[in-house]
């Protein structure tokens, strides 16, 4: 462990308030693509990746990770991880569901309505058994 | 200027130097600040889930929140991370008195904060937007309509906690600075006070996009 871990150069009031300004840059950048009515799938793409920039500069900066380092970068990463990972992989298996598996009324297969995902009708339903033979009294 | 005996900070036994034990109260606060970021993570994997299954409903009710309000919460809290992080760069230069002016600014952020989002959840109110079998809103009703409200009070909810818990520990640092308890070789609680405010800036930085934007 680095004991002098203070000892190198340590941001000041200049480059907060630098780190406040592409802050809030960020912010009217995603307010102003959410003005622009892109498709559904742009959206969240530009709005979850102006946001992963905007925390991004709260943890290294304000968070001090730039300067500090070491093993709090590490808890970081780990939660990170453990966060892709959770979310990730629930979302898969939503999405590799067969549908009747999710909710009733949800739509991760719009376009396919329910009557023609399920299986086909038989013509005739099928034979009953014969009645097994009574034992006499 | 304080007195030197009461801003000097102790060593406990079991650490061999300051800087050791510096350390291990930074990773502390990391190790419980990943606790917070991983109950959050569960409320946002319910978040993805319900959009993936409805996205219909959630893009129709999000067109309800206010964005004004919202984007106004935004910049309200950005602002209030920067003199946190100006405050605690102050109690490590030994100004104790800057610091103490910073923090209470900070904490009339986060009130401010809270009070527009009460003018917001009052709206919703009003309105019958409300979660679960509360929700009665005539204006829009469909499959995971009322699942968006559920998830946005909870997570806006649990956030606006947050805010409180944060103003609380900013206010008890803010107390212990004007003491005269910090100094240029102790700051240590103003840090981690400052790291745990930094973090509900981080949570509501994506919740202001996916509750507003999306």
């Amino acid at each position: 462990m680095a004991a002098t871990s203070h000892a190198h150069k340590e941001f000041g009031p200049a480059q907060y308030l630098a780190v406040w300004v592409g802050l809030l840059v960020l912010t009217a950048l995603t307010v102003a693509v959410w003005k622009m009515h892109f498709s559904l799938g742009t959206r969240v793409t530009l709005a979850l990746t102006i946001a992963t920039f905007k925390a991004g500069l709260v943890a290294l900066f304000f968070m001090h990770l730039w300067e500090h380092g070491g093993v709090t970068r590490l808890v970081m990463a780990t939660s990170l991880l453990f966060l892709v990972l959770l979310i990730g992989l629930v979302l898969a298996d939503n999405a590799t569901r067969f549908q009747y598996a999710n909710p009733p009324y949800s739509e991760p297969w719009s376009q396919v309505p329910y009557q023609q995902m399920a299986p086909p009708m038989q013509d005739q339903p099928p034979p009953l058994e014969a009645a097994p033979p009574q034992r006499r009294p | 200027m304080p007195t030197e005996a009461a801003a000097t900070p102790q060593l406990a036994h079991h650490f061999p130097s300051l800087e050791a034990q510096e350390h291990a109260a930074r990773m502390g606060m990391w190790l419980f600040l990943a606790t917070e970021i991983l109950l959050f993570t569960v409320l946002f994997t319910a978040y993805a889930v319900y959009r993936f299954l409805f996205p219909t409903g959630f893009e129709d009710a999000s067109k309800f929140a206010h964005v004004a309000l919202g984007a106004t919460n935004t910049v309200v809290l950005i602002t209030s991370s920067l003199t946190v992080a100006l405050a605690i760069y102050y109690a490590r230069q030994g100004e104790s008195k800057k610091t103490v002016a910073l923090l209470a600014v900070t904490i009339a952020f986060g009130a401010a904060f809270l009070v527009l989002k009460g003018f917001e959840y009052h709206d919703h109110f009003v309105e019958g937007q409300l979660p679960g079998r509360y929700y009665h809103f005539e204006g829009l009703s469909g499959p995971g309509v009322s699942m968006y409200f559920t998830l946005y009070f909870l997570m806006t909810g649990l956030h606006g906690l947050h805010v409180v818990v944060g103003m609380g520990v900013l206010t008890w640092v803010a107390v212990r600075a004007a003491r005269g308890d910090f100094s240029r070789s102790y700051s240590t609680p103003v840090e981690l006070g400052g790291l745990y405010w930094h973090l509900v800036d981080l949570i509501w930085i994506f919740l202001f996009p996916l509750f507003y934007l999306l």
